[in-house]
């Protein structure tokens, strides 16, 4: 994938197709779905889903906020938490493990449950103006 | 490989103009026995673009879903396609034929001269956690003498107060993404043909918008993207994906009366 960054500022970042995560978001619960169209010769394969077990509950989002809120403190008056802080938040976000892997997987789960959730995107449909 | 239950089906990525030229070097999901590499399944006017599958594995590794988006997203750069959700798998490519293609031909002839000329952009902003949060606490009284009661306390003590502090600063800035969605709006939605103001995920997810643009209206509209970055520079970092299959902007199917 390549990522280039446009010369002389705005720092926007581009990408011809995002991640793991966000490819999920779109082709999961996006598109055609074949079985409207196509009902006798449907072939039914088992698709391997992300597991909801490793979703992070909103009271653990909630403290890693007021955590971070904390940690602004310590911006300002000079540090003495943040390697505790660093702990728990590695802490909650992994529960041990591989740990850079398992946080992609978290996000990603994150966002799908978010979505289940019901936490929807709003559709703004504007008119077409071609 | 996989011996006498590796039956082999198709797999259906999408749907383009008969005639459309696809990349070549794309690479499909793994398929069965033997890789055959894309096919086209063509009926009149139009093309279903499809590999085979091993019926005997379940779909959804990281490979897969990769394949599945890139294949989409490499034909979307010089044809309209309408891209089928993840899994859409029919037992041979005559079935796409005859059951996929041929009797919802108006319905996909009519979507794909829809999307014609068009692109899927997608814009994602996280918020500087730093920044976000000091504008969340100095615009805010109530969770700044929340975290002036936790400071100091210790942490089984203060459990409660954290969570109210942690759910108080979650809520404004879900009140900050309403506004952040709106000037994203403001700033883009003239260069889309349509929009959707989608849900930002992650704990710093700021904005989350997917713009149907027109291919002439591109540059311009990559340049506004561009002027937002500037103007949020510090407090907002942007990351623009596309241009991608229009997965957001499909036209509705209404099946006809009586169909099953």
């Amino acid at each position: 994938m390549t990522v280039s960054q446009r010369q002389g500022g705005g720092g926007v970042q581009k990408a011809p197709q995002g991640g793991l995560a966000e490819v999920l978001d779109l082709i999961l619960d996006k598109g055609l779905v074949i079985d409207v169209f196509v009902k006798v010769s449907l072939v039914g394969i088992e698709l391997i889903t992300i597991d909801a077990r490793i979703v992070v509950a909103s009271v653990d989002t909630y403290l890693r906020f007021a955590e971070a809120t904390n940690r602004l403190d310590l911006h300002q008056k000079g540090g003495k938490d943040l390697g505790e802080f660093m702990g728990g938040l590695t802490e909650n976000v992994t529960q041990g493990g591989a740990k850079g892997k398992t946080k992609g997987m978290l996000d990603a789960g994150k966002e799908k449950w978010d979505e289940i959730r019901g936490g929807d995107e709003q559709p703004t449909r504007r008119g077409r103006r071609s | 490989m996989s011996g006498e239950t590796g039956t082999v089906a198709s797999y259906v990525y999408g749907i383009i103009p008969a005639g459309a030229r696809i990349p070549e070097g794309l690479t499909p999901i793994p398929g069965g026995d033997d890789d055959g590499g894309l096919g086209l399944v063509t009926v009149g006017e139009l093309a279903a673009v499809v590999s085979d599958v091993a019926t005997s594995r379940p779909l959804g590794t990281r490979k897969d879903l990769m394949a599945h988006e890139t294949v989409l997203n490499a034909i979307a750069q010089s044809s309209p396609v309408l891209p089928m959700r993840f899994g859409a798998v029919v037992t041979d490519d005559d079935a796409v034929a005859d059951e996929l293609l041929t009797p919802h031909q108006d319905y996909f002839t009519k979507a794909l001269g829809q999307m014609e000329g068009l692109v899927e952009f997608s814009l994602r902003g996280e918020y500087d956690q730093t920044a976000v949060l000091t504008r969340i606490v100095e615009d805010n009284p109530e969770i700044q003498q929340l975290r002036e009661r936790i400071a100091g306390v210790d942490e089984d003590a203060s459990y409660y107060d954290r969570i109210k502090l942690g759910e108080a600063i979650s809520q404004s800035m879900d009140r900050l993404k309403e506004v952040d969605a709106d000037a994203v709006l403001d700033a883009l939605e003239r260069y889309a043909v349509a929009t959707v103001v989608k849900e930002p995920g992650g704990e710093n997810g700021a904005v989350h918008v997917a713009f149907l643009v027109r291919s002439d209206h591109r540059s311009d509209f990559e340049r506004a993207v561009d002027d937002l970055g500037d103007a949020w520079s510090g407090r907002v970092d942007l990351r623009l994906i596309g241009p991608t299959a229009a997965f957001d902007f499909l036209p509705e199917y209404d099946p006809p009366e009586g169909q099953s």
